[in-house]
């Protein structure tokens, strides 16, 4: 089937989200699942086929999402709804949407992405028991308690920790 | 009045410190918690309320429990139980919010104990953590029963509060989010904010009727 000319084309509309926590790794496709899955799940598959959802880019924790033009309010209400990705727990921020996938790039670039920066490599404490710095963004502090049977990951700030 | 997230569970409860879940409250557009558990404060401009959720027990021991923690100024919540129960509850004072009516039975909440809610000031929570997580019937059961106290609410003018029941910053979401969430029930935009300031409903005190001059 040939390309369609641009004005008998459907109009698109691109959603920038962010996974959080930092550092989680996803695969695109395990992502359209939950995405799918959550759209599906809220709204049935006859507006599933009519939002046409679709993970067009990611970079790092961003991921540009395509819907069909109109259906942007029933994709972040189903986006909200997402709490996994492959038994991961994941939570998906919306950004920001824009009509071509340029714009969402051009925003991708000025955020500062996440990491161990600014952390002396020093243990730390929570609540009297060790963790250990995982990622760091700003005052946000994401850490990893590890215990007899298995790790923890906590949610903290620099304030609540202190040092060993 | 302030964009209220009527009830999360902070560290020990859930993973994420009360500071870090206020931060995140802030930039999702919220302007204050009630955290399960946790003593009053302010961090990073958001205020924190301190909650006292009253589970499992019964109607003689809540006026005890609210007694002993007079003193903290606390946003005092019971869970929802049977419609005997939950009149009981309503009627008494220093009640804020009645809990978990989602999960109660179907007839736990009529037009009695809606009118009795309104006159005592006792909101009814919503707790979103079932639309957000839940996925087939038990989610459809949720959403049937909230629409159902919608119609009462409608009716007799109750306060409601909207809660995320967030363990963890990780369930928290955006006002614009549990805005859409809301908008599946039937809630226009005046009803979901007057639901978001529904704690300060229920924690200043009403205007008399009557002005003294």
């Amino acid at each position: 089937m040939s390309i369609r000319p641009p004005t008998l084309r459907e109009k698109r509309r691109y959603i920038l989200i962010q996974i959080e926590p930092a550092g989680t790794s996803f695969d695109q496709k395990d992502l359209y699942y939950a995405v799918s899955d959550a759209i599906t799940a809220l709204w049935g598959d006859a507006m599933a086929a009519v939002i046409m959802a679709a993970v067009v880019a990611s970079q790092g924790q961003h991921v540009v999402i395509r819907c069909r033009r109109g259906t942007e309010r029933e994709l972040a209400i189903a986006l909200s709804t997402i709490t996994t990705c492959r038994d991961t727990r994941i939570v998906v921020r919306i950004i920001t949407a824009s009509g071509t996938i340029e714009t969402l790039r051009k925003r991708i670039r000025k955020m500062k992405p996440p990491g161990k920066e600014g952390v002396s490599p020093v243990e730390w404490t929570f609540e009297k028991r060790k963790v250990q710095i995982d990622q760091c963004n700003g005052q946000k502090v994401d850490v990893i308690e590890k215990g007899f049977k298995n790790t923890n990951r906590l949610f903290l700030i620099r304030e609540d920790l202190e040092e060993l | 009045m302030k964009i209220t997230d009527a009830c999360v569970y902070p560290y020990p409860h859930g993973d994420s410190s009360v500071r870090r879940m206020a931060l995140e409250a802030k930039e999702l557009g919220f302007d204050r918690i009630v955290a399960a558990d946790t003593p009053p404060g302010e961090f990073f401009g958001i205020e924190v309320f301190s909650g006292i959720l009253i589970q499992q027990a019964s109607v003689r021991d809540i006026p005890g429990r609210i007694k002993k923690d007079r003193n903290q100024q606390a946003v005092v919540s019971v869970q929802a139980g049977d419609n005997g129960f939950n009149r009981a509850v309503i009627g008494l004072k220093g009640v804020h919010i009645l809990r978990g009516i989602q999960s109660a039975d179907k007839t736990a909440f009529d037009h009695v104990a809606a009118s009795m809610a309104a006159d005592n000031r006792v909101a009814i929570d919503f707790d979103l953590s079932p639309l957000i997580s839940g996925r087939g019937i038990s989610r459809q059961r949720v959403m049937q029963r909230y629409r159902d106290i919608l119609v009462l609410e409608r009716r007799f003018e109750f306060p409601l509060t909207i809660s995320s029941h967030a363990r963890s910053v990780l369930e928290m979401r955006a006002v614009r989010e549990i805005a859409g969430i809301c908008t599946l029930l039937d809630m226009d935009i005046p009803d979901i904010q007057t639901a978001f300031f529904g704690i300060d409903t229920v924690s200043t005190l009403p205007l008399p009727s009557v002005k003294v001059i």
